[in-house]
């Protein structure tokens, strides 16, 4: 096992390869203002969770994201380009699984490339030609069904799966589109305990991904925003937290009613290998430091106090609190040399 | 007893019985009839069931028609267009109106108005409109069912699509026409074969009606003329008919369902 704590040091974002770059994204609907100013730069490889209380606008930063309901201010951008509608470089997951129950486990799967690579004339009127690329479908499901361990549920339909099994396929099904990010909505919420940690246990695979592959000088497959209300969870499986919050110091910026949540606390989680074991006592003092600063009612939180992950980032020439995470493997890359964990 | 389940042989037992019981009622309520009354033609016994079964069956002396087979054609005919033209109505307003906000803004008050006028009072409009040919029937079944279709598939694709998958659809690249058909459709296609067995009693009915009205053919023709000439051996038969009929319907449904989509038999 290899972890390191969060350290607050003074840097910029220069350097690294941005995915996901929010400036300034604002949201309200009427009078009810829900996001202001949230500026937020995910880069590649990058597994990033986003917390906050209920109601304090996650979700509709998530759509805004996604491209569903783009921000009323501000800009989203993609890899440089603006985002205004849903797109296939970003993929989703919802909690509740979000898969089409008139299919099953394989079909699901393949519906994105079905949709990305032909087009409902050619469905109908190139069979013979659409029935080859329906197998070559086909048969890319069931390898992505196979890397989630479950190519045995190929056939079965989503309400013959636990929910563990039905997660398991939402995530096949987002990643066989190979989204640049992805974004997962509280895709552990509704499941028990021990499926919850097997599922967290993939993303520490994934994220182990990212490191290798940028290790060995390829760009990181997984970029990841998820979702979370279990801190627990946000610490473990990401490399880095998101505090969104509406509990911040408004009335000393000249406003009377808060004019919408915004991000609060923005720092490094410590990185995990694969089966590791879920250190709690580890990382009580950042849980203890979230919850005050993010879910404290009576909070006022000044954001510039707790924002501090890319001037921490930035500039360091060695990353020594950040053994196994892929910005110090991509560091490493570029100094000529491996990582190694600690 | 409330909530207790009923054992399949219990059940098997019991629905037997009431079909013995419904026999038994009948013969004692004809030889009562008969006793009173050896001529009587409204209560048949089984054996002048029997010749009203043959009269139907048998090419008629003078005509040469075989009055079952004409009339089943003419009706089932009738039916099937009728429940066709109403499902393509219902199903292109429904999905139209629950998928597209102008078309919900422009379509939802007529067809809910339209849903309120009974569609047997509208005969002597298709009357006058449509004339007495197939038309007529064609346009009674659908003016009832297209109402009931398009207001169940509207609610259908408002509420039973989570807005989750259409945005994930969104995401992997779906085209509006590919999210109506391959999501939208897909997910309410159960509810619309429900909805279409359910809707064939209530076309039977309008078609019946217009039968008896206006047609020279069919089981409503057919029981109009016979009922008048107090020939109640056809009458009685032809019900029965009507009766497994509907039931060979509702069977032919349930199968369709479960085999087009399995998934919703959970």
């Amino acid at each position: 096992m290899s972890y390191a704590t969060a350290e607050s040091v003074s840097m910029t974002t220069a350097g690294v390869d941005p995915v996901l770059e929010l400036d300034g994204v604002g949201h309200w609907f009427g009078r009810n203002r829900v996001l202001r100013g949230i500026d937020l730069h995910i880069a590649r490889g990058q597994i990033v969770a986003l917390v906050g209380p209920s109601g304090c606008g996650k979700s509709t930063l998530l759509r805004a994201i996604l491209g569903t309901d783009p921000p009323k201010a501000g800009q989203v951008r993609m890899n440089g380009v603006a985002v205004d509608r849903p797109g296939r470089d970003r993929g989703i997951v919802y909690q509740r699984y979000g898969l089409y129950p008139f299919m099953t486990a394989r079909e699901n799967v393949a519906f994105g490339l079905m949709l990305d690579q032909t087009s409902l004339p050619q469905r109908l009127l190139r069979f013979y030609p659409w029935s080859r690329q329906r197998k070559r479908h086909l048969e890319l499901a069931d390898a992505w069904l196979r890397d989630v361990g479950l190519s045995a549920a190929a056939d079965r339909y989503p309400h013959e799966l636990s929910g563990g099994m039905r997660q398991r396929v939402a995530f096949a099904a987002a990643k066989v589109m190979k989204p640049e990010l992805l974004l997962l909505d509280e895709p552990f919420g509704a499941l028990d305990e021990a499926t919850r940690e097997d599922l967290q246990q993939m993303l520490l695979t994934r994220y182990a991904e990212n490191v290798a592959a940028v290790a060995g000088g390829q760009p990181a497959p997984h970029t990841i925003l998820i979702v979370t209300h279990e801190l627990n969870e946000a610490i473990f499986v990401a490399d880095r937290v998101v505090g969104l919050s509406q509990y911040w110091n408004w009335r000393e910026s000249g406003y009377d009613d808060c004019p919408g949540a915004t991000i609060v606390y923005d720092q490094p989680a410590p990185v995990f290998t694969p089966g590791s074991e879920r250190p709690t006592d580890a990382f009580f003092k950042q849980r203890s430091e979230i919850r005050r600063v993010v879910f404290d009612t009576t909070a006022r939180t000044n954001p510039a106090d707790y924002v501090s992950f890319w001037p921490h980032w930035a500039g360091q020439a060695t990353p020594p609190t950040f053994g196994g995470s892929v910005l110090g493997a991509a560091s490493a890359a570029q100094r000529g040399s491996g990582v190694d964990d600690e | 007893m409330i909530c207790r389940p009923v054992e399949w042989r219990t059940r098997l037992a019991l629905g037997v019985l009431s079909v013995v019981l419904l026999g038994f009622g009948y013969t004692w309520l004809a030889q009562r009839q008969h006793a009173n009354n050896p001529d009587d033609r409204t209560i048949p016994t089984w054996s002048q069931l029997g010749e009203g079964v043959m009269k139907t069956v048998r090419p008629h002396p003078i005509s040469g028609e075989v009055w079952l087979a004409s009339d089943a054609a003419a009706t089932f005919g009738r039916l099937g267009l009728g429940l066709l033209a109403g499902v393509v109505l219902g199903v292109t307003l429904g999905l139209g109106m629950g998928c597209f906000g102008p078309i919900e803004a422009l379509c939802l008050p007529t067809v809910a108005a339209i849903a309120k006028v009974p569609p047997t009072a509208m005969l002597a409009v298709f009357f006058v409109l449509v004339g007495t040919q197939t038309e007529f029937y064609v346009a009674m079944i659908a003016f009832g069912v297209t109402p009931i279709l398009a207001q169940t598939l509207y609610r259908a694709a408002r509420d039973d699509v989570p807005d989750e998958l259409l945005q994930k659809a969104a995401t992997l690249g779906a085209s509006t026409f590919e999210l109506v058909w391959n999501v939208v459709f897909k997910q309410v296609l159960p509810r619309l074969i429900e909805v279409v067995r359910l809707q064939i009693g209530p076309a039977m009915v309008f078609l019946i009606a217009a039968e008896y009205a206006a047609a020279d053919q069919g089981f409503g023709y057919r029981l109009r003329i016979e009922a008048r000439k107090v020939n109640f051996d056809v009458v009685y038969f032809y019900l029965a008919l009507l009766a497994a009929s509907g039931f060979l319907f509702d069977f032919a449904l349930t199968s369709l369902r479960r085999w087009w989509c399995p998934w919703f038999e959970k």
